[in-house]
């Protein structure tokens, strides 16, 4: 059968049923017709839908895998970029915390050698030989003044650093600064006015200290006459502590680029070229995490002014010489002389070089690696001040653990904790077993006066 | 009872235990291992589907897993009814990520580009292979929703070159349910897109044993929303083919329509639109979407047997030996097997080519919605590096 409902044959017999086909042959016509003018199917209608996925989908399909590639590049190329970026990452952790490694690990001999030095000080010797000695004695106080401060910066960089923040006196700090620096002034000819103040702040008593000694040294550095002036002024919104000098100045398109690594203004004086340039990228690193904000006002051929703001202690006085690093007693030899002084250290050299060191003050010295030989060595001997390595080797209790229990067998026993560890929590952690702490390297003065302080107190 | 094989990080296996607790501990037997990454399943509609669904979560725990109803399974022993089959897709070979839609209605562009560009995103994070030129997308949609044509348009738009099939759910011929499963639950009214990603060689294919006669049927009327043909050459539509196949409107039934199926020609080829049934009122329901003023052509088929045969040989020829087939194969044409006696031989066939798959109420393509063919996916052996 086909389209059409009668046989040829059958074609002019019979009217009715030729009206009936051209009545169908209309409905055939218009239905065509009306498909023909709506341009196939109703927008939206399933069959439409059917038709264009067969005949249309085709550019659709070519301009959706366009995009589809464009996205695919476009995310290989992103995951490139991050891979890059994770690994520029990792290579500036590594750096730094090799920086940090080489670093601790010189600072172990250098300390050995410092102590050394100060023991050889204290002998008679001829005059010529004095001289040298000192001179080794400045030179390894500088070499470790640099690595001090490679150490600083590679910890500020490598975020393992925190402010460990606490109410105290600001004269504390500033007044032990100006004794220091007014010697330091003195030798090169310039005068410091300190102006003290007594008000409380709450800061990072040894953060803080880096940065107002950076802004001295970088003073003393770059004065060549007049004076400088160290002081504080009282802010709305906190204490001002500045670091004036009649120094050259600082031009004002360098204001911004001296606190980035490795830059200095005008070429010091030969005589104190020694530095990396790095003292105030860590002075804008330490003012970054302690959220004290540095300003810096310069008049060229006249001087510079550096100033911090340290925000006021919340309650003043409530800590007053509970954990003062810099202890203002005075201090006599008298303490000092017959003693007895415990020293514990995995390091043979250490024990060596405090056992001439400690000896040279007068101190009756007793060194070893554990309680156990110290305490074969003593002869039943009471001591008086443990001097104890935090880090004691590897499977090894640790200096503060050890301290303690040695404090239950002697109640009282006045303990320092010496550690080549900068962190914050270990700086407490000492604090609250009522022990003190001393930073390696170990700087023979400072540990003489706290020894002189804690011997005083008996 | 349960049969399976295991080929190239493809594993299928079939129960025809009736209690659904049963058949999914079977099925996860037999498929579970420790790099089992995706399980994809179809059921006779003769289960407890709410109890099949929470065997399926017990059995199979994490894994994702998807499926619809049918309307006769393709085993790993060819063709059966009231069973279940599934495959399941080690994860080193494929990435899988589905995606269910669950508002047909509102299935938009904007809707499916988020969606077909989350699931290839969250195959690429799987890094299995290369998104492009190493991705197809399965479909399974509700078979009696009426909505695929727009669905599978929009959604084939969306995909762009990364080619797709699937087939519309069955329930063994009753016309009544058709479910979809994804998340733990079946779904009516709603389809499942699975996107597969595979190292595998692959290729998707479809075919009918169909040619064209002379006689052409115009549609003079017709209820687009209810996929009805009211007349045909301006005559009452089940009198017309009645006339056309030569039988009495009264013996039309679907043994009929697939010995005598109605195409449209497009772009050269002709696209079957499958007879569902005839309603009272003389008017036939189709499987598909169906327009005033389109033009039917009569078709007849020929030796169905040598058209699959010849299809597998192709696909072999270009693969290499099969590592399984996922084949929807219109209900039809298993109808036409079995009046035709033909059923083992064609069992025997899908089995030596691993043929999974179940017999559907229509088929994919390519975003097409087409009836009385055999179309899917063929995978072949892994590349040797």
């Amino acid at each position: 059968m086909a389209l059409f409902q009668l046989p040829d044959s059958q074609q002019g017999d019979d009217i009715a049923a030729l009206r009936e086909e051209n009545h169908r042959l209309r409905k055939v016509c218009t239905a065509l017709m009306e498909r023909v003018e709506s341009g196939g199917s109703p927008n939206g209608a399933p069959y439409a839908a059917f038709e264009r996925s067969v005949l249309l989908a085709e550019q659709v399909r070519e301009r959706t895998d366009a995009l589809h590639r464009t996205l695919d590049e476009l995310s290989q190329v992103n995951a490139r970029l991050l891979a890059a970026n994770a690994e520029a990452h990792a290579a500036n952790v590594s750096k730094t915390k090799f920086l940090a490694a080489v670093s601790h690990d010189l600072l172990q001999p250098l300390n050995a050698a410092r102590l050394f030095a100060s023991a050889l000080e204290t002998h008679a010797l001829p005059e010529s030989s004095q001289a040298l000695v000192g001179h080794i004695g400045r030179s390894l106080k500088d070499v470790e003044g640099l690595l001090g401060t490679l150490v600083d910066i590679s910890r500020l960089d490598a975020g393992v650093l925190h402010a460990d923040k606490a109410p105290f006196a600001v004269s504390t700090l500033l007044d032990a600064l100006a004794e220091e620096y007014r010697q330091v002034a003195g030798v090169r000819g310039l005068t410091l006015h300190y102006v003290p103040s007594r008000v409380w702040v709450e800061s990072d008593l040894a953060l803080l200290a880096r940065v107002v000694r950076n802004f001295l040294s970088n003073a003393v550095r770059y004065t060549e006459h007049g004076h400088l002036l160290l002081g504080c002024r009282r802010r709305a919104d906190g204490l001002e502590i500045m670091v004036g000098d009649t120094g050259p100045g600082i031009p004002e398109p360098q204001r911004k680029a001296i606190f980035l690594e490795f830059r200095r203004a005008s070429q010091p004086q030969a005589n104190h070229s020694r530095g990396l340039g790095l003292g105030l990228a860590i002075v804008d690193r330490i003012s970054t995490m302690l959220d004290h904000p540095v300003t810096l006002a310069s008049r060229l051929g006249h001087g510079s002014l550096f100033s911090i703001l340290v925000p006021y202690a919340a309650s003043c006085g409530a800590l007053e010489g509970a954990s003062s690093p810099v202890p203002s007693a005075q201090w006599g030899d008298d303490p000092l002389q017959g003693c007895v002084v415990w020293v514990v250290d995995d390091d043979p050299a250490i024990t060596e070089g405090m056992q001439a060191l400690l000896g040279s003050w007068g101190c009756r010295v007793r060194a070893a690696a554990t309680v156990s030989a110290l305490e074969a060595a003593s002869d039943g001997e009471r001591p008086a001040v443990l001097l104890v390595d935090y880090h004691l080797g590897e499977h090894r209790e640790n200096g503060i653990d050890l301290a303690a229990r040695l404090r239950r067998r002697y109640p009282g026993l006045a303990t320092v904790v010496i550690t080549a560890n900068h962190e914050a929590s270990l700086k407490r952690a000492t604090r609250e077993a009522g022990m003190h702490c001393l930073l390696k390297p170990l700087k023979p003065l400072r540990l003489k006066m706290l020894l002189g302080t804690l011997l005083e107190g008996r | 009872m349960t049969t399976h094989f295991t080929n190239h990080g493809l594993s299928a296996a079939a129960s025809r235990e009736p209690n659904p607790q049963d058949a999914a501990h079977a099925l996860a037997l037999a498929l579970c291992h420790e790099h089992a990454g995706f399980v994809l399943f179809f059921c006779s509609a003769e289960y407890p589907l709410s109890q099949l669904a929470d065997a399926l979560c017990q059995a199979f725990g994490e894994l994702p897993v998807s499926g619809c109803t049918t309307a006769g399974e393709l085993t790993p022993d060819g063709y059966d009814r009231g069973s279940i089959v599934a495959i399941c897709f080690d994860r080193r070979l494929f990435a899988v990520e589905t995606a269910l839609i669950d508002d047909l209605e509102h299935f938009d562009l904007p809707t499916a580009q988020p969606l077909v560009d989350g699931l290839l995103e969250r195959c690429r994070r799987q890094a299995v292979a290369p998104v492009n030129e190493h991705s197809f997308a399965l479909t399974l949609l509700d078979g009696l929703s009426s909505r695929e044509e727009q669905v599978l348009a929009t959604l084939d738009a969306a995909l762009g070159r990364i080619p797709s099939f699937g087939g519309s759910a069955g329930d063994d011929n009753h016309l009544t349910h058709t479910h979809v499963y994804a998340n733990g639950r079946f779904h009516t009214r709603a389809a499942v897109v699975v996107m597969m990603n595979t190292r595998l060689p692959f290729e998707v294919f479809s075919t009918h044993h169909l040619e064209p006669l002379e006689h052409k049927l115009v549609v003079t009327a017709a209820d687009r929303e209810r996929r009805r043909v009211l007349e045909l050459n301006g005559v009452p539509a089940a009198e017309l083919y009645a006339a056309l196949v030569g039988c009495s409107v009264e013996a039309l039934a679907p043994p009929i329509f697939a010995q005598h199926p109605l195409a449209v020609h497009l772009g050269g080829q002709h696209y079957i639109r499958s007879i569902q049934r005839v309603n009272d009122d003389g008017s036939l329901s189709f499987y598909c979407a169906v327009e005033n003023g389109i033009v039917l052509t009569a078709m007849q088929p020929t030796p169905l047997l040598t058209d699959l045969a010849h299809m597998l040989q192709r696909v072999e020829a270009r693969l290499g030996e099969p590592a399984a087939i996922i084949g929807c194969d219109c209900f039809l044409r298993r109808m036409a097997l079995e009046s035709l006696g033909q059923l083992d031989q064609a069992s025997t066939l899908l089995r030596q080519a691993r043929v999974v798959g179940f017999n559907t109420y229509g088929e994919q393509h390519h975003g097409m919605h087409v009836n009385q063919t055999f179309t899917g996916v063929a995978f072949g052996a892994l590349p040797t590096p």
